[in-house]
């Protein structure tokens, strides 16, 4: 009896916490959605690559 | 060496990996700021914390940004360039030159920050360490003594209070 009580216990916290990661992700993709057409213009910031070294077998 | 002696040890850092980041650092740095071979270099980082709250799913989520901060001794500048934890790229250089901006000190608390008034609008805090071992997070870089010069400069030459 007990092991079933624990088991219902566990099973009902996993349920929340799956429940809460999912209403979190979906609060979020909502709130993403409503910002796109603000940033939509905004350029994106300048980024330089890291520059490739020189082999130094390549040289005369 | 024993299983024991090697836990007690802590981790212990890759030279090699720390010392190809650091040639890394001064490439990007150099490609992006000019006489970049003035400044020395160190990695520090910036949190920006928010706090949601979501119904019943309440919490904070962290940004962190990484950073290569240089800094010039005689023209008392520092110069902050963006990066990401593989240092396969960069972003622009930004300057902080004693002589303009509206203060800066080292923060205590909540964290123990390098912090930069560039005017009244914003502000940054560059935490930095010796070394972080979370590669996913931070470069991985060991520097203690480039962050002992680091602070010696900032506090005793840059800082404004």
């Amino acid at each position: 009896m007990l092991w079933k009580e624990l088991a219902a216990i566990l099973f009902i916290l996993l349920a929340v916490v799956i429940f809460g990661n999912l209403w979190f992700h979906f609060v979020e993709s909502i709130l993403a959605a409503l910002k796109r057409p603000f940033t939509r213009r905004k350029s994106p910031p300048v980024w330089h690559p890291l520059p490739k070294e020189k082999d130094q077998s390549e040289d005369p | 060496m024993g299983f024991f002696s090697k836990l007690f040890k802590g981790p212990e850092i890759d030279m090699e990996k720390s010392a190809a980041n650091a040639k890394k650092m001064r490439l990007l740095f150099n490609q992006v700021a000019e006489n970049g071979d003035d400044y020395r270099l160190i990695f520090g980082y910036t949190e920006d914390v928010s706090r949601f709250n979501y119904g019943f799913v309440h919490g904070s989520k962290t940004k962190i940004g990484n950073l290569i901060v240089g800094w010039n001794e005689s023209s008392q500048t520092v110069a902050v360039v963006p990066t990401v934890p593989d240092l396969s790229g960069c972003g622009e250089a930004t300057y902080y030159r004693r002589s303009e901006i509206l203060k800066a000190y080292r923060n205590k608390y909540p964290t123990d920050a390098f912090v930069i008034y560039p005017d009244k609008k914003g502000y940054i805090a560059i935490n930095a360490y010796d070394w972080l071992e979370d590669e996913s997070l931070y470069v991985y870089v060991s520097q203690e003594e480039e962050l002992a010069a680091f602070t010696d400069f900032f506090l005793n030459r840059f800082a404004t209070k």
